[in-house]
């Protein structure tokens, strides 16, 4: 019954009770809140962004006099800057399989009675409530080429000097994929914890009797039923990885060396706001969701294939 | 029906509330309120000066505003934020307005037209440097004359500094305060400041330390060289005397080694190095004097002298001003501008900014007719400021020795063309680059294309205004 009124809502309407209608009424209300708040701080921006990336909007000017059509995407094409600040984007997503792998290592190793297991937990998810810019200052101290604890460390143990982290535009990206992930471990850690403590005890003790070691396990029982977990954190790690800005406006100066560290969105608001050129910038705004969307929805179209339920 | 009924009022109140908050908020942003909205940028000492004298107008005109809400940020924010208010169409009622951006404010409506305010409220300007005022003129076509949108806040200078404690432990004379060494001397100097001073085998003291993007103009302009040409429409880089105050500023790093490396740079800055006392020279803006002279920031002697000069002979460095503008769409223009008047104008005002009263000194009194007692000061004491004061007024004023000029980026429609060759220096310190003459053909297309791209918008904006 509750399935055939889900079904077809239309053709059981004249039937509905008096509660059923007041309750009707309510959930419009409720639902009208969000939809507002999508239309005023989503759905308006986004067509904003959309006119202005037709023009040569400065911030200051008028966008209607100054309607270019579709020339800022056509310039987009051919900008090496924005492919080159798209390949950092991308490079620094390395960090995102890497942080899987330690966060699920960590859970796993975790996921056991041990003394102390809670301030382990704890530790590892301080980084990230921790303020963004404060750890980006502190972690731009620990590559420091001088003084940092990374190359303190490096001359200790070789008696060389450590690599210019900062300044040198391949390790600058080295640098930023370290810091990426050491804050993003801790949610990657607290997320596989709770995927593990959902697989049931049975499969494991099903897969000793049957004689698999604790790799097979692992591989067999532990990866496939986490899939969910890894799922959600790829997905919110890509749509998170292409919008990167605080780190690399916090930890290296206009861009870096050669604007090696910039990401598409530091390019985005270089050329928005330093630039004032706001069409083009809102032109690749449009660009980058796009690509997200893209992303994104292949993740979804695929996820059958490898994603399983304890169900 | 009665459901639909009690809905129907909770519709109701939802929408009325919406409209009086509606109506509230209307009445903040308009003639209802006797707030003056202030939106300006500056460092901490001026931010104390500015927050005394703002309380102070505040005081002083109790009867005719109710409050001053005195927003301020950092410069790197300013226009990121303030072009966030015009998008809002919520401009304060007071907000700053460079040089490169009055002609834009003005064809796009943004700041109101000083000269009828003036006019009215009696206020003259005669007293201002008008070579600054000039800036803040437009008559629809070019800067520099028609009518006065914006009152200075001050004109400043980038003048340069040197440690004398450094200068002491080196057993180097101080430089001379009335003629600016000659590239030649001031390298000789440099090297005999460089050393290591903790005998540990690095060198941990420069004769001096550079950002290129205050501090390489003023080789290029003692050299006769330029940036742009006359019509700030074409990049010179690529001219012999450009070429050459090029090699002459990295040959101070590659060269002679009396500046801080590249990877030293990026350990820790050229400003870090001058106040933590590694460097003889450094640059000192008049903004930045308060600091300098406050011992909790840089505790060491210091005094002011010339940048050395390259072929024309002359000392020259960058001068800046901004100015204090009015909102177009202000309902609160009389007071806005007694403000303004009181910040930039003012006698009183100028002694407390420059000092003359006992203050931290955050500018050079913006009033000719100050000038003179504010050197009195200086030399009695009175105001805390480094003894080569006319170091400063020479650049601001021009001599035979040291000229201030305006930077070419003060003329353009944006800075991207500029920013462009900055990221090209960084690259030409860290060797991404063989020689001279590759970073000067590799950026002055892509300077100049940039350049052409901000001139397009920026005639198409006035012809369609």
């Amino acid at each position: 019954m509750a399935a055939s009124t889900a079904a077809n809502p239309a053709k059981t309407k004249p039937h509905m009770s008096q509660m059923a209608l007041q309750e009707q009424r309510w959930g419009r209300l409720f639902v009208a809140a969000p939809f507002i708040g999508f239309c005023l701080f989503s759905a308006f921006p986004i067509v904003f962004a959309f006119v202005a990336s037709l023009s040569n909007w400065t911030g200051t000017n008028s966008i209607l006099n100054n309607f270019i059509g579709f020339k800022n995407y056509a310039e987009l094409l051919t900008d090496a800057r924005f492919w080159k600040t798209m390949g950092t984007t991308v490079i620094y997503m390395i960090g995102i399989p890497i942080g899987m792998v330690l966060g699920l290592l960590i859970a796993t190793a975790m996921n056991r009675k041990i003394p102390g297991v809670k301030i382990l937990r704890t530790m590892y998810y301080v980084p990230v409530i921790s303020s963004l810019v404060a750890v980006a200052i502190l972690w731009a101290w620990v590559f420091n080429y001088d003084y940092g604890l990374f190359n303190i460390i490096i001359k200790a143990i070789s008696g060389g000097k450590g690599p210019n982290w900062l300044g040198d535009e391949t390790w600058v990206k080295v640098a930023m994929i370290i810091f990426m992930t050491w804050k993003g471990l801790g949610t990657s850690i607290i997320l596989y914890l709770s995927g593990l403590q959902n697989i049931p005890r049975d499969y494991y003790e099903a897969a000793t009797i049957d004689g698999a070691n604790g790799w097979q396990a692992f591989r067999n029982i532990t990866i496939p039923l986490v899939s969910p977990v890894t799922f959600y954190l790829l997905i919110t790690g890509i749509i998170g990885g292409f919008q990167v800005f605080v780190e690399v406006s916090v930890m290296v100066s206009n861009g870096g060396t050669n604007y090696s560290a910039a990401t598409v969105v530091y390019y985005l608001w270089d050329k928005a706001f330093k630039s004032q050129q706001m069409g083009y910038g809102s032109a690749m705004a449009f660009i980058l969701a796009i690509i997200i969307f893209i992303v994104t929805a292949i993740n979804f179209y695929g996820q059958d294939k490898w994603v399983k339920t304890i169900d | 029906m009665k459901t639909s009924r009690s809905l129907k009022r909770i519709v109701c109140l939802f929408l009325g509330a919406v409209l009086a908050l509606g109506c509230l908020s209307a009445c903040g942003s308009g003639g209802g309120s006797k707030t003056l909205k202030v939106f300006l940028y500056m460092n901490d000492h001026e931010q104390e000066v500015y927050t005394a004298m703002i309380d102070k107008f505040k005081e002083e005109h109790k009867d005719e505003i109710d409050d001053i809400d005195f927003q301020i940020t950092t410069q790197d924010q300013y226009n990121t934020t303030l072009t966030g208010m015009m998008t809002a169409n919520d401009l304060p009622d007071v907000f700053y307005v460079g040089p490169a951006a009055v002609k834009s404010y003005v064809d796009n409506g943004y700041v109101a037209d000083l000269t009828p305010l003036l006019q009215e409220a009696g206020i003259s300007t005669d007293d201002l440097p008008q070579n600054t005022l000039n800036f803040y003129k437009y008559d629809g076509t070019s800067i520099g004359s028609g009518e006065l949108y914006a009152l200075p806040k001050d004109a400043s200078t980038f003048a340069y500094a040197y440690n004398k404690d450094v200068f002491d432990k080196a057993g180097v004379p101080y430089p001379d305060p009335e003629k600016p060494y000659t590239y030649e001397e001031f390298v000789d100097v440099c090297q005999k400041l460089t050393m290591d001073t903790d005998q540990d085998g690095e060198i941990d003291q420069w004769g001096a330390s550079f950002a290129d993007l205050y501090m390489f103009q003023q080789y290029v302009y003692s050299n006769g060289a330029g940036f742009l040409d006359e019509t700030n429409r074409t990049v010179t880089i690529d001219t012999p005397e450009f070429k050459e105050a090029l090699e002459k500023y990295f040959d101070l790093t590659f060269k002679y080694g009396v500046t801080p490396t590249y990877e030293q740079d990026v350990a820790l800055g050229p400003y870090q190095r001058w106040i933590a006392g590694q460097t003889g020279f450094y640059a000192a803006g008049t903004w930045d004097v308060a600091s300098f002279m406050d011992p909790n920031t840089f505790p060491y002697n210091w005094d002011l002298c010339y940048y050395p000069t390259l072929s024309t002979g002359v000392s020259y460095t960058w001068n800046g001003t901004v100015g204090f503008c009015i909102s177009a769409t202000s309902e609160k223009k009389d007071i806005a501008l007694e403000l303004i008047n009181y910040l930039s104008t003012d006698p009183e005002g100028q002694k407390q900014l420059s000092g003359m009263d006992g203050s931290s000194s955050v500018q050079v009194p913006n009033l000719q007719s100050l000038q003179d007692d504010f050197k009195a000061a200086v030399a009695d004491g009175t105001v805390t400021y480094p003894s080569n004061v006319d170091v400063i007024f020479n650049y601001i004023n021009g001599s035979d020795v040291a000229v201030g000029r305006m930077q070419e980026s003060d003329y353009t429609p944006n800075n991207e063309w500029i920013s462009m060759f900055w990221e090209g220096m960084t690259a030409y310190r860290s060797g991404s680059y063989a020689s001279i003459d590759d970073f000067v053909n590799d950026l002055k297309p892509k300077m100049q294309e940039s350049l052409d791209k901000a001139w397009e918008t920026a005639d198409a904006g006035t012809n369609a205004g």
